[in-house]
């Protein structure tokens, strides 16, 4: 208990400091914990409680993924969401599949890299076009609808990547069945979800926090993985009014999230020594190889090879989805490669952001025409 | 003048239309709660952005639309380009105890300072030239229009009361 409650209070500290500073604070919440835990000072460990909390983190992020996914929405746009996804989706993970296989790691594992070297962090991206005030650049959809063609991409890959061993007919026979129940509930059950909502006591928050709950562990009893299951969850209830869900999901997200990352580093096992090397040479390809994906997309979808630049700039940090494939599927070797390159790369994402609009002009200026401009 | 209005996954709402003159002006509606404006001048490739409070974003509001709403204190003055010396000011006051229960009449507000009350706005409900035995009560807020001296007396003479 004073264990997480220290993290906690470090977590506070980092939190302020990094808001202070408009930096995204995933890295240093893993940084801090690291500092605490088995690699570090030895002063917190992981108790049955850590693990719960750091759980629901994970779970409510998935959840709240799942009330983002409004799939009618991108219908609207397709070609350009499919052109820019495939895009990022491609470059990015045959490079990053390529560059663990190289150093050795499993097919597998190579492929569990390779997602999170892929998976750009939502929070980071839009929290940054919305702080450095560029929701108004004709890239700032792309970069949105981006993010949730990756989200998308990622609830493809959990079901794979879960379904492990089990006979694959039994396993989507039951997450279909799930499924339904979950889509007929918010159909039928969509007045009455919505008279719950409108209360202004204690009903809408416990209502939220139970449905959450009870669905992962249901999902776990049946032996079906409990994050498909909390973003179906999600998908069915943005069906009524996911605002209202939103706004009382939120500080559980927020608290056990921040649980989850601090103590994702407390558990991080550095005893197998660090390769330094590998990790540097990871996290630069994983800033360069947006910076690829982003140009072809800015030439694509914008016929500007300018507008890929901004596109890189914010969408280079790798965060919460990252570690949440980390703290799933990844051995501790692999932990620590998604763990450095989540540090690196959303530092360096900071502050390519925040400055993409001087270097734009920079590279547009004229006389300093540089081969990367196309013109408009 | 289209506007256009996407509601953007993890954002918000965007609102945004181009002006006759070419110019492009965007609100967003944020997750966050606040409010940014960008405005685009035509021609141009890089907009220029205020980022508002849900405050701040309806007193612009008010502003563009030309009239007053908020229940705080706060005046706006008229000028006629035909009228050179005629400046009338239209003031907002909130009733406080003191005079709340009185009416307009009793409190000799016109013959006493030459300001007239030209509406009033009581929680959900706005009463517009309320007549002479409306009874103030304590939150209300009215209109008076006058000139800034008048304006002044009011203040002093019947505010205070």
């Amino acid at each position: 208990m004073e264990g997480i409650v220290l993290a906690l209070f470090v977590c506070l500290v980092l939190a302020i400091i990094t808001k202070y500073l408009s930096i995204p604070p995933i890295p240093f919440y893993i940084l801090g914990g690291v500092l605490l835990g088995q690699s570090g000072l030895g002063l917190v460990t992981s108790t049955e409680l850590s693990k719960f909390f750091s759980q629901m983190g994970l779970i409510f992020l998935l959840f709240f993924m799942g009330l983002e996914l409004k799939l009618e929405r991108i219908s609207a746009n397709r070609s350009a969401v499919i052109t820019s996804g495939v895009i990022d989706l491609n470059i990015n993970m045959l490079i990053g599949f390529l560059a663990a296989y190289f150093f050795g790691f499993s097919i597998l594992e190579s492929a569990i890299i390779a997602s999170a070297f892929y998976v750009s962090s939502t929070a980071m991206a839009i929290t940054s076009l919305i702080e450095n005030r560029k929701l108004m650049l004709r890239e700032a959809e792309t970069i949105i609808w981006l993010m949730i063609f990756e989200d998308l991409v990622l609830i493809i890959f959990l079901a794979i990547i879960s379904a492990g061993d089990q006979n694959p007919l039994i396993f989507f026979l039951k997450i279909a069945g799930v499924l339904a129940v979950l889509y007929l509930i918010a159909h039928y059950g969509k007045e009455f979800l919505i008279s719950i909502l409108d209360r202004s006591d204690e009903l809408p928050i416990l209502f939220t926090f139970g449905a959450v709950l009870t669905t992962a562990s249901f999902s776990m009893y049946i032996g079906i993985p409990e994050t498909l299951m909390v973003i179906a969850l999600g998908a069915a209830l943005a069906t009524t009014d996911p605002d209202a869900f939103e706004a009382h999901a939120r500080p559980f997200k927020d608290v056990f999230l921040v649980v989850f990352f601090v103590f994702f580093g407390i558990t991080m096992n550095l005893s197998g020594g660090i390769d330094y090397f590998m990790i540097t040479i990871i996290s630069l390809l994983a800033v360069a190889s947006k910076f690829i994906s982003g140009i072809l997309t800015g030439i694509f979808i914008h016929g500007s090879a300018l507008s890929g630049i901004e596109i890189w700039g914010n969408t280079i940090g790798r965060g919460e989805f990252s570690i949440a494939i980390a703290a799933l599927f990844g051995a501790p070797l692999v932990a620590t490669v998604i763990a450095a390159m989540v540090i690196v790369t959303s530092i360096v994402g900071a502050f390519t952001a925040k400055y993409t609009g001087r270097l734009r002009r920079w590279m547009s200026a004229p006389g300093r025409r540089v081969h990367h401009h196309r013109g408009h | 003048m289209a506007l256009r209005s996407v509601n953007l996954p993890g954002v918000g709402t965007k609102y945004e239309f181009v002006t006759e003159k070419g110019d492009t002006i965007a609100i967003f509606f944020t997750k966050t709660g606040t409010i940014q404006m960008y405005t685009l001048q035509g021609g141009c490739h890089t907009p220029s952005a205020a980022e508002m409070t849900p405050i701040e974003a309806r007193r612009l509001g008010n502003i563009l639309t030309g009239a007053i709403i908020e229940a705080e204190s706060e005046s706006v003055e008229i000028a006629f380009s035909a009228i050179a010396d005629l400046r009338i000011t239209i003031h907002t006051y909130t009733i406080t105890k003191n005079i709340a229960g009185r009416t307009i009449e009793d409190l000799q507000i016109r013959t006493k300072t030459g300001v007239t009350v030209i509406a009033v706005s009581r929680k959900d409900k706005n009463i517009i030239n309320p007549p002479p035995s409306f009874i103030f009560e304590v939150g209300d807020a009215v209109v008076v229009i006058g000139e800034t001296d008048q304006l002044k007396k009011f203040e002093r003479d019947v505010m205070v009361d």
